[in-house]
């Protein structure tokens, strides 16, 4: 499915998770994003969208946090799926956004690119959830229940189609941002 | 006694990933009604689990070994040291002793720690004898003033 689509979908139902985004969805979540306070960019860093959502879903089990994570940093560290499932963190909902590529660099294929099935090994790692959609539609339509329902769970979500514009977020404002938020929500 | 020093800071999440150095301190944790011990599959998970603990304002610290130390460095840099961020991090000093007594290390492990600390600025303590278990304390409150990490290198087993 295109990505922005895909998106599009995610902003049209998310109400008050937290959304945390990594790499290629950073630069164009901000245009499409329906709560921008509650987003926090896991930007500068590789293969720790994972796990940042981890930490924020044990300091705020009141909130649900949704982490759009690449392909390719799920890879870098699977075991995060472990610790995620281990740590029992019900509130996270944790998207494998999958392009089969390492798009920040140029779009070379991940190993396995196009066979690795996130959904089921998530599941088989300890995720109490986990499902796959490539059609924009069906996204739509179980979104809602995915939200709603006892976590942890991993969708993995098959995309394609055009980057957005490259940004490069001030890392240290939004920490200061975002934890003045959290501080606020209390 | 690690324990308890642990909770006069204040930590309420401690993220680590098992050693050698810390095995008493697992059973006298897992008793604490205080502290939760997060554990991660491998120790650079720790610096994002940590920093999105920080993000929510939980007072958390990191325990690993050395050997786990540097796993983690890039989530390190680009996390705790990109940002800013206040850290205690404990390490498990494995073959601190060897070390100490001018023997020949088991390994590189010992010899590169302080070094590669060094070179990264981040300043460290050494806990190896009871009265040096207040530099947590001490290693806590300084990484809170400065926001930089700050380093308890344990050299033998406590609980």
């Amino acid at each position: 499915m295109d990505r922005t689509e895909m998106l599009r979908v995610l902003a049209k139902h998310r109400t008050d998770e937290i959304v945390v985004t990594t790499m290629t969805t950073t630069w164009m979540w901000p245009s499409i994003t329906n709560n921008p306070d509650l987003d926090y960019p896991a930007y500068g860093v590789m293969a720790q969208g994972a796990s940042i959502g981890l930490g924020i879903a044990l300091g705020r089990p009141d909130r649900k946090v949704l982490v759009l994570n690449g392909d390719g940093s799920q890879l870098m560290h699977l075991g995060s799926i472990v610790s995620i499932a281990n740590a029992g963190a019900k509130n996270l909902v944790l998207f494998v956004v999958q392009n089969d590529q390492y798009e920040m660099t140029g779009g070379q294929p991940i190993p396995m690119a196009g066979k690795i099935d996130f959904a089921s090994a998530g599941k088989a790692l300890g995720m109490k959830n986990g499902y796959r959609f490539d059609d924009p539609s069906e996204f739509d339509t179980e979104l809602p229940h995915i939200l709603r329902e006892e976590g942890p769970t991993i969708v993995a979500l098959r995309v394609s189609g055009p980057l957005g514009e490259r940004r490069r977020p001030n890392m240290k404002q939004e920490v200061r941002r975002f934890r003045e938020m959290m501080l606020k929500l209390a | 006694m690690v324990r308890e020093e642990l909770e006069r800071c204040g930590i309420e999440f401690l993220v680590w990933l098992p050693d050698t150095e810390a095995r008493s301190l697992y059973d006298s944790i897992m008793a604490s009604p205080r502290l939760r011990l997060i554990q991660v599959c491998h120790e650079e998970e720790a610096m994002g689990v940590y920093t999105g603990l920080y993000l929510t304002g939980k007072k958390a610290a990191i325990l690993i070994q050395n050997t786990g130390f540097f796993h983690s460095l890039d989530g390190l840099r680009g996390l705790i040291l990109n940002l800013e961020l206040p850290l205690l991090l404990m390490v498990g000093y494995r073959g601190y002793h060897e070390l100490k007594d001018g023997k020949q290390p088991f390994d590189s492990a010992a010899v590169l720690t302080e070094p590669i600390m060094d070179t990264l600025g981040i300043k460290h303590y050494l806990m190896d004898t009871d009265d040096q278990v207040g530099n947590i304390g001490r290693a806590y409150q300084e990484t809170m003033e400065t926001n930089r990490p700050v380093a308890v290198l344990i050299g033998r087993e406590y609980n």
